[in-house]
């Protein structure tokens, strides 16, 4: 507990005065606050008041019974710790209690260890329901305001498309506007698409999260896969001015993992480097096998990331301001998700980059490991021979 | 001579479509694309009145812009120019932003949802003095 918190208050409810003065002198001695009250109308007022992290009270009371007490403390305050006390130690009150909401019972005559063991165990029981509390309260909150946040990503662009549509309608009344519309129109689709592009991003992202993106993990060759995602983007590198290379081991990179996984993580960031290049710049994929580790970079000569924006690049959502540079598409999704993949895979990921002349990307990931029975005589050790191509 | 709108939206897309609406409709539109430029083009242009996104660089922008107007002093002129603000979010801005229902100092003069309805947005700014008030000047 930090020292600026208030010591813990228990407030004691019980007719007997030797019994009253009694608990509250030990409760003192514990370095808790006590307040005792006599009788059960005193004390639930005495509840309303100081507000105590728990109450003891003896069930056999003139006026309002402890049972009755304990319930009405529970609506004051849920979370109150209750703890009776019990004159007859018969099973069925103590059980009754507990029924009612107790969270425990002393049946008379008790030692002061037997209060202060009981007194001690209510209220970690109570620091600890109210942890859980506070957490349920900082998850609903993050939840929504991830809710929020992502209802406005997914709102905007189609308000956007809305709004130039009406306005056309709107407009076209008054008459002319034929290059007005075809412009408005293609501005449409492309927000339609960069929506299409933010909803799938954002499955992926749940899949990766709900883990079934991870069902197998098998010995994928990354060569492979780097080479296929390399081949697919040759165009759309080619219409940018922007040249791919590889640099990889012959004998292959081989992983534990999902073949989808790796290829929507190497996707993006092969697709990052394309995107965030200059005309005639160039993206480098190298990779390479040591000491049970598989290291792949995704380097590139682009714009590079601003050393301000590096510790967000890999949250959700996050998007690097282009400082007046060209607007890039893009759903601030595609690094959360690499994140996401490299380390339900047991890796890591990091970034490099120099503002203005490029970044390179850093996968790490645990080497495929041959099974005992094979042997494992290959593994350990053994550098890669690589080859540029 | 028309009135002035200042229209203050991070989405370009958006600003493009409601200034050639109300270009149509004989206002003179300036924009912003944050709050920042937002408040430096109220001083430079001292619009009639103001439509202002809430969710921009951050959640909450749209409500810093509105403080600056009313309460800063070296907005102190610009006080009582009308701001409606816009979000795209259709539940109850105050809920969204609990804070702005009790504070009365960020509070705009009013609220529009994104789409704007266009009969609605030509009503409201009407209200405020309309495109006309700058030709009777």
């Amino acid at each position: 507990m930090s020292h600026s918190a208030p010591a813990p208050m228990v407030v004691v409810i019980d007719d007997d005065y030797a019994m009253r003065l009694s608990c509250a002198k030990i409760l003192t001695k514990m370095a808790l606050r006590a307040e005792v009250f006599e009788d059960g109308a005193r004390g639930l007022n005495g509840v309303a008041t100081t507000k105590p992290d728990m109450v003891i009270v003896d069930l056999k009371m003139p006026g309002i019974s402890g049972m009755e007490v304990i319930s009405r403390v529970h609506e004051i305050d849920p979370q109150i710790v209750i703890v009776v006390i019990t004159g007859y130690a018969t099973i069925d009150t103590a059980v009754q209690a507990m029924k009612c909401g107790a969270y425990d019972f002393l049946p008379k005559p008790f030692s002061p260890d037997e209060l202060r063991l009981i007194v001690n165990r209510g209220l970690e029981r109570r620091r600890l329901a109210l942890e859980s509390q506070r957490h349920e309260i900082e998850q609903t909150m993050l939840k929504r305001r991830f809710v929020t946040f992502v209802s406005h990503q997914l709102r905007t662009p189609l308000a956007a498309v809305h709004q130039y549509l009406d306005v056309l309608k709107h407009l076209d009344q008054t008459g002319d506007g034929a290059a007005r519309r075809q412009e408005w129109l293609g501005r449409c689709l492309t927000r339609i698409e960069e929506l299409q592009e933010l909803i799938a991003d954002w499955l992926t992202l749940a899949r990766v999260e709900g883990g079934s993106l991870f069902n197998e993990r098998i010995k994928v060759d990354l060569n492979q896969i780097i080479a296929g995602i390399l081949k697919s983007y040759e165009p759309t590198a080619a219409a940018e001015n922007v040249s791919l290379e590889a640099c990889l081991p012959d004998e292959g990179l081989f992983v534990p993992g999902d073949r989808n996984c790796l290829s929507v993580l190497f996707d993006n960031l092969i697709t990052n480097g394309i995107k965030y290049n200059k005309p005639g710049g160039k993206v480098t994929i190298s990779g390479s096998q040591s000491r049970g580790e598989v290291v792949v970079a995704v380097a590139d000569t682009g714009i590079g990331i601003p050393e301000k924006y590096r510790p967000f690049l890999f949250e959700e959502f996050f998007r690097a301001k282009d400082d007046g540079a060209k607007r890039t598409a893009g759903t601030g999704l595609g690094l959360h998700i690499c994140k996401r993949i490299v380390s339900e895979m047991g890796g890591t990921i990091d970034v490099e980059s120099q503002a203005g002349a490029g970044s390179t990307f850093r996968v790490r990931l645990p080497a495929w490991r041959e099974p005992d029975i094979v042997g494992s005589q290959k593994d350990a050790g053994q550098q890669a021979n690589i080859d540029c191509r | 001579m028309c009135a002035k709108v200042l229209l203050i939206d991070d989405d370009v897309d958006f600003r493009v479509a409601v200034k050639s609406l109300l270009e149509g409709h004989g206002y003179t539109v300036l924009e912003a694309a944050s709050g920042h430029e937002g408040l430096q083009k109220v001083v430079e242009h001292k619009p009639d009145a103001i439509l202002l996104d809430i969710m921009m660089e951050t959640t909450t922008e749209g409500y810093g812009v509105t403080h600056s107007l009313k309460c800063r002093d070296e907005f102190a002129e610009y006080r009582n120019t009308p701001i409606f603000m816009i979000s795209s979010i259709t539940e109850n801005p105050d809920e969204r932003f609990p804070m702005a229902a009790e504070v009365e100092m960020i509070r705009p003069d009013g609220y529009l949802t994104k789409p704007l309805d266009i009969p609605e947005l030509l009503r409201v700014l009407e209200k405020t003095g309309g495109a006309t008030k700058g030709a009777v000047v």
